[in-house]
């Protein structure tokens, strides 16, 4: 990075975080700090909500994605629009109803204080760990841009964020996020604009697809039902209904978002056009991915895209034996931009079974190169002593390596801007719910709401520093945007399947679904240790176990069911 | 302006229009990406 890099970077980050410092003057009482005095426009809540969900990770990896294993993570999304129709027709006219600050108040309305605890303690659980995980993305960049420790870069990325969440409220975190959406947006346009512009002047942005496609990286779609596939379309929506209706529907940080609306018709249009605006964006986002990898059958890729740990091997008595497989890597490359010159030519004339033929071929020279890029990796992890996964520094390399001054600094900026909008709605979350359902409801009771505000404060600077000793060990993960998802699903099923029985089983009692949910969460955890299925059907599985548990309990050991008031 | 149409965008009648007009751009998606697999592969 040059000084117009870092000018660009630094302008960029400093004007969002006074400029949510400025938004939080008004936040004085609880209501307003965590909720904005249900006030803000639909418009605020879509954008807040994507912010929160497209974190750095979604900058970083996704690209990253596409280049390893092609677009088919997109089907992932498929299930979020049908969950953002049930959210609008159920969870938002009923928490709007009760006047909710956070969702789990809902339970105790419903069942009981001991489900409430339950289900905000698996939030907690999850939100802080994945937190972690979503500080430890820019971290990274900062960690190899600068040369630093990841020790150090953790703690400078999860405390630039808490300098505004800590005074900002739920206001200044929604402007914040319609600030940092615009500038995301345009600078992932710009990246995608870049590629293109920097292939081979001979290479069209079609060609370019016909080349990444031909290696498999435009498998957006499958249609194949397998059990043990990640990602087709049945798992997304199906296994994905579910993990993005509970991840909305009951996560704290999303929930938090949509409550801000000043009224039901604000909240819902807000998801609604989420729902709408998701999928598009996240198959642009892996597009770019595609993009750059067709732009690396052209220009040789490094081995290994992060820096650090092949540095490191030059001082070992691995080096030569790193510097073998180098060396067949340029040769497996040169080799393959030949035949990607000869697949052009063969698709300007349009030459089917000369196609067909260097598909064949080139897909066998992909195979190669993957299997000399895992060679690579296994060695890295040897010689360093450090898992060497480079999935999440395939993007940040080609940004530093091939785009202007100015742009990098920009770029840069939009990650952790991104980091910024998602960590900042996950403190507040993590804050409240400890607040509101456990520090307020169970310990200190009947304070001002001064008071209230200053222990929201305190916790979220205490939850910030919690997140940002997990991003210390979250380097143990391969893909970070897998592993959120994989978090994530280990108890989003659960926390789903107790707030369906709240909804739509009025004969089912408190106790039978904290039983249910317990016995749901073991075996969501066993069947996950054991590999018995992908991680998105465990949001299913989980969901159904709570509910069928909870009707078996509830058939054999019958409570009266407890009646519900709303305040409307 | 009634209650329950608090919210809606001008150009939809009811929440159940826009409910069918998410639904609907999820196929057509669909649609667009299995065209878009078939087509570069």
């Amino acid at each position: 990075m040059n000084s117009l890099d870092w000018i660009v970077l630094f302008l960029t980050l400093l004007s969002i975080v006074g400029y949510g410092i400025y938004q939080s003057r008004r936040d004085r009482t609880i209501s307003s700090y965590l909720l904005a005095d249900r006030s803000l426009p639909w418009y605020h809540i879509t954008l807040s909500v994507m912010a929160t969900q497209a974190s750095a990770i979604t900058f970083l990896s996704a690209p990253g994605q596409a280049y390893t294993d092609g677009m088919r993570f997109v089907q992932f999304y498929f299930g979020l629009p049908l969950a953002m129709v049930v959210l609008c027709v159920t969870f938002i006219p009923k928490f709007h109803s009760f006047r909710l600050v956070t969702a789990y108040e809902f339970l105790e309305k419903r069942f009981d204080l001991r489900t409430r605890g339950l289900t905000s303690f698996l939030f907690l659980l999850q939100r802080g760990l994945s937190t972690g995980l979503s500080i430890y993305a820019p971290a990274l960049i900062l960690s190899s841009i600068l040369g630093w420790d990841i020790l150090y870069t953790n703690i400078l990325s999860g405390f630039a964020v808490l300098l505004y969440t800590v005074t900002g409220g739920a206001r200044a975190l929604s402007y914040t996020h319609l600030l940092q959406m615009g500038i995301v947006t345009l600078g992932m346009v710009i990246a995608g604009v870049m590629v293109v512009k920097l292939l081979p002047p001979q290479v069209s942005f079609t060609d370019a697809l016909h080349v990444a496609g031909k290696m498999g990286k435009t498998n957006v779609i499958d249609f194949t039902f397998d059990l043990n596939n990640r990602y087709n379309v049945w798992s997304g929506i199906i296994g994905g209904f579910f993990l993005q209706l509970s991840y909305f529907g009951t996560d704290q940080s999303q929930v938090g978002r949509y409550l801000t609306g000043s009224s039901v018709g604000q909240s819902r249009l807000g998801l609604a056009m989420n729902g709408l605006l998701k999928i598009p964006m996240q198959f642009l986002i892996l597009l770019v991915g595609a993009l750059v990898f067709a732009f690396y059958q052209y220009v040789t890729p490094p081995l290994h895209f992060d820096n650090v740990p092949v540095q490191k091997i030059q001082a070992t008595a691995y080096a030569e034996q790193y510097g073998a497989l180098e060396q067949k890597h340029l040769e497996l490359q040169q080799q393959k931009r030949e035949q990607v010159l000869q697949l052009n030519q063969a698709i300007e004339h349009k030459n089917v079974s000369e196609i067909d033929a260097l598909r064949t071929v080139l897909s066998e020279s992909e195979r190669e190169l993957q299997g000399l890029r895992k060679e690579a990796s296994a060695l890295l992890t040897e010689a360093t002593g450090t898992t060497a996964n480079d999935v999440n520094y395939i993007f940040l390399r080609f940004i530093t390596d091939y785009l202007p001054a100015g742009l990098v600094g920009l770029l840069i900026a939009v990650i952790l801007l991104a980091c910024m909008g998602s960590v900042a709605s996950a403190y507040q979350s993590l804050a409240s719910t400890s607040i509101v359902d456990f520090y307020q409801r169970i310990f200190v009771k009947d304070k001002t709401e001064v008071h209230y505000v200053k222990a929201s404060r305190l916790a979220t600077l205490l939850w910030g520093i919690f997140c940002m000793v997990v991003a210390q060990y979250a380097s143990k993960f391969g893909s970070m945007i897998e592993a959120v998802n994989v978090l994530g699903s280990l108890f989003y099923g659960v926390i789903l399947g107790i707030f369906l029985v709240a909804f739509y089983f009025k004969k089912i009692g408190g106790r039978a679904v904290f039983w249910g949910a317990v016995i749901g969460e073991i075996f969501v955890v066993y069947s996950y240790v054991q590999e018995l299925t992908a991680f998105l059907w465990l949001n299913l599985i989980g969901c159904v176990l709570v509910i069928f548990f909870a009707w078996i309990i509830e058939s054999l050991w019958p409570q009266k069911p407890k009646a519900l008031m709303s305040t409307e | 302006m009634n209650k329950s149409e608090d919210g809606l965008p001008p150009f939809v009648s009811s929440w159940r229009q826009l409910y069918l007009i998410i639904i609907v751009s999820l196929v057509l998606l669909i649609a667009l990406f299995y065209w878009f697999t078939v087509t570069f592969q």
